[in-house]
């Protein structure tokens, strides 16, 4: 397994802890495309750079602040950041089970997996195991760099799979927006069921995918076709810049190379 | 409040047709940081640097490639990807209706009111669909397209209110599979037990119970910060794994803490 | 569309269209390919493993367009192995490890002719484990000039005291690899190192070779390309097919055999074929094995 993980601690329900790391349950559509400079059809990358420098921040010359005060921050490094909930940051604990059947939608936020890591996946498989036949699905909070957030432990066909979920106070209430009782139209409302009937099939989320993917792939095959496909210049510094050390080293030894022939 | 109306337009299947407005269901909020330079604290923006000319690039050059072959790319440029895009229309198409426990929640993306427009021409098929949608337990899969972009989703019933639920496509959701996971032999003993646990650590889902406590705590750890006091740094709290032969045990104790 | 199925290690796969003629000029058809593949598998595997797959699929045969994709195919099956690699984009990306012979035969059965990968493993994308100098003959030059220069090269890298391996490309060229397998070895050390090579190359040798990019230099000289020795960049697999009017293999040679083919002027004779390469393998063994495991410290740097 050589998934890389964006997080990894210990997942717990009462006295079984499990190591795990966190991994992507949602990728970019198939079709990804690269950012280029238009004027050499190189590719960009991402750089931080200091409005009062010409190069860019490497990571290990950043921190976080908090801008209290225009222009004025409060500094925070990791690890004070890992600390305002030093039991969370590493450890997603299972404070409940529920019925995920309960969980309005609208509390559903992004889905993440969790895989085991080296010796947890035994009680891994009991975990997802168990929730499946229980239909259970574990509550818990953790911390993911500076955020705190509620998650809903699931199993997968197979997997856990972490729902990261919205506190209730960021739901918006829906009584100002919600209809009058209205009359009774049940004459509408058969006619809308007839409908509906007719329409009924199994949920196949793959077949819109496809639609999208496939109307992109015919642009892009089209456009190959018209003209060919732009290429960038090789990257190619200036001249007799190699080191003078290594530079010395071989010329030395290309001379020798001359003499033995 | 729900948030302010996004878009106007109408539910469409046969030869039903509903007005409605698109609300936003969710808000979030947080304390956003900044990076900065540690050297001179000031914040970092953030540039996109040709790898050949080792320099900015302004928004108004960049431009986006599909690689072909290594190095080689063709260039789309935006109206070229509109045209890709299905029309922006004021419909929302319903294609087809499934059961709401066929749809699996990976596939759940944000939700979104749909408040009735001019209830007194439509309001009948409103509240009809509504009461359609939940005696049937079904959802309609639609599509719509807001500014230029197409979305999925499933036109969901709840309370009195019609919703939309956007969702993510098929494509873009890593198969639980393709993670390789092993199969480990469970004894039925410790499967047992781990059901009895579960069942005893079950509670009916109330999410008012969850606040965002850490956001309040750092919040005074920013403030606390501000006044120049000193902070207090401790490691995060780390769990012992329990060991595959320690499981059955730990269950046993867990089960006997929770009775 | 044709369809059978095999079973390997209890995992099912099937295979389509087995009788599909990929090489119609020459005749080698998809159940040639598998052949290939699962016999020369005990020796390509150790050289695929744990690297990032570059997909070059030629479904329709080497005459016709093929689908390059760096991603792995989210229709692969579950046991299929796969890593994220983090983009300089800031986007990670999930690609195919082929560890296994059920993962190659998957593949062929996509056909993937040619298996492009890194120089580096998908856990350590920044670590180049060997440093290559690939020599990309230009117009009105051939293999035997590559020849020249790559044991030209292999004399220089020895009195700097590397050892070098080298292969034929299966194409026009020849790639000599300098295994290195240290943690400590960055791109950036492998770029500086044979930049630095080319350039001495090209200034005592300006008539045969040079270490520009530029096409218009290359006419008649060998073009030693350093520029490979990047994380982003792919190489061909050592015994991946290549897709040719033949089927071409890239190949490991021993450098006492191409100072005899180079004086030979054949330039035919440095070339591999895929029923050759597997009766050379299978009685000489993996020449390229050094290439996985040999420690060597890039001098001067």
């Amino acid at each position: 397994m050589a998934v890389q993980g964006m997080w990894s601690g210990t997942i717990s329900f009462s006295l079984v802890a499990i190591p795990v790391r966190l991994v992507k349950a949602i990728e970019p559509g198939r079709i990804s495309f690269r950012l280029l400079h238009n004027k050499d059809y190189s590719p960009l990358t991402r750089k931080m750079f200091c409005p009062k420098g010409e190069t860019a921040v490497p990571p290990d010359e950043m921190i976080r602040g908090y801008e209290i005060m225009p222009d004025q921050y409060v500094l925070m490094t990791d690890e004070e950041l890992e600390s305002v909930s030093p039991e969370r940051s590493r450890t997603i604990e299972i404070v409940e089970f529920i019925d995920m059947k309960e969980v309005d939608p609208i509390y559903y936020d992004h889905p993440y997996y969790l895989v085991p890591s080296k010796g947890g996946e035994k009680a891994y498989q009991l975990l997802v195991e168990v929730m499946h036949r229980t239909n259970k699905a574990g509550l818990a909070k953790f911390v993911l760099a500076e955020r705190e957030y509620l998650v809903a432990v699931t199993p997968r066909d197979g997997a856990l799979a972490l729902v990261t979920l919205h506190y209730s106070d960021e739901t918006l209430p829906d009584e100002d927006i919600s209809p009058k009782k209205g009359k009774d139209a049940a004459e509408e409302e058969n006619r809308i069921k007839k409908n509906i009937e007719q329409m009924i099939e199994d949920f196949n989320p793959g077949k819109y995918a496809d639609e999208r993917r496939k109307k992109l792939m015919d642009l892009l095959k089209t456009k190959a076709k018209e003209k060919a496909p732009v290429e960038a210049p090789a990257v190619e510094e200036g001249e007799g810049e190699g080191p003078a050390d290594l530079v010395a080293a071989l010329e030395e030894s290309m001379r020798k190379v001359k003499e033995s022939r | 409040m729900a948030g302010a109306t996004i878009w106007k337009g109408y539910i469409h299947f046969k030869d039903t047709d509903v007005a409605v407005k698109l609300h936003n269901a969710v808000r979030e909020e947080r304390i956003q940081f900044h990076l900065l330079h540690k050297r001179d604290k000031v914040r970092l923006r953030q540039q996109m640097i040709c790898t050949y000319e080792k320099q900015p690039v302004p928004a108004e050059e960049q431009c986006k490639g599909f690689e072909v072959e290594e190095g080689k790319y063709v260039i789309v440029d935006p109206e070229e990807l509109e045209q890709t895009a299905p029309e922006s229309t004021r419909m929302i198409e319903v294609h087809e209706f499934v059961k709401t426990e066929q749809i699996d929640p990976i596939f759940l993306d944000r939700l979104y009111y749909l408040e009735p427009d001019n209830p007194e021409i439509h309001g009948k098929g409103y509240n009809a669909l509504v009461r359609a949608l939940k005696e049937m337990g079904v959802e309609g899969i639609c599509t719509w397209t807001i500014r230029k972009r197409s979305y999925l989703g499933a036109l969901q019933a709840r309370g009195k209110m019609l919703r939309l639920n956007a969702l993510r496509y098929a494509d873009e959701v890593v198969p639980a599979t393709s993670l390789g996971l092993r199969d480990v032999s469970l004894s039925e003993k410790e499967l047992k037990i781990g059901g009895l646990l579960i069942e005893k650590l079950t509670a009916p889902f109330e999410p008012q119970k969850f606040e965002n406590e850490h956001q309040k705590k750092l919040q005074e750890m920013i403030e606390k910060k501000a006044r120049g006091e000193k902070v207090v740094v401790s490691a995060p709290r780390r769990l012992k794994p329990t060991e595959s032969d320690q499981l059955l045990q730990a269950l046993e104790a867990s089960l006997k803490k929770a009775a | 569309m044709s369809r059978t199925f095999v079973e390997m290690a209890g995992r099912r796969l099937p295979l389509s269209n087995l009788e599909k003629d990929l090489y119609p000029s020459y005749g080698f058809t998809k159940a040639h390919i598998l052949e290939y593949y699962r016999r020369i598998s005990p020796f390509i595997l150790p050289h695929l493993k744990d690297r990032a797959l570059t997909l070059k699929r030629y479904p329709e045969g080497v005459e016709n367009d093929f689908f390059f994709e760096k991603r792995c195919p989210s229709h692969r099956p579950a046991w299929v192995k796969t890593a994220e690699i983090p983009q300089e984009d800031g986007e990670r990306r999930r690609v195919c490890l082929v560890n296994d012979l059920e993962t190659l035969m998957w593949a062929e059965n996509l056909a993937s002719l040619e298996l492009h990968v890194p120089l580096a493993r998908a856990r350590s994308a920044e670590t180049p484990d060997s440093m290559v100098f690939d020599l990309d003959p230009g117009d009105q030059a051939n293999i035997l000039e590559c020849a020249r220069v790559a044991l030209t090269l292999r004399d220089l890298l020895s009195r700097m005291g590397l050892a070098s391996y080298v292969k034929t490309s299966g194409m026009k060229g020849l790639h000599v690899y300098v295994p290195l397998n240290r943690k400590e070895t960055t791109f950036e050390d492998t770029k500086t190192f044979s930049k630095a090579v080319a350039e001495i190359m090209q200034k005592h040798y300006p008539d045969l070779v040079t270490a520009k990019m530029d096409k218009k230099y290359r006419k008649a000289k060998v073009f030693i390309n350093w520029s490979q020795n990047d994380a982003s960049k792919t190489m061909i697999c050592v015994y991946s097919l290549r897709a040719r009017e033949k089927p071409f293999v890239s190949f490991p040679l021993e450098w006492k055999e191409l100072e005899n083919l180079a004086g030979s002027g054949d330039p035919e004779k440095l070339q591999v074929m895929t029923s050759e390469a597997v009766s050379r393998v299978e009685k000489k063994g993996d020449l390229f094995q050094e290439v996985l495991v040999k420690k060597q410290k890039l001098p001067h740097l």
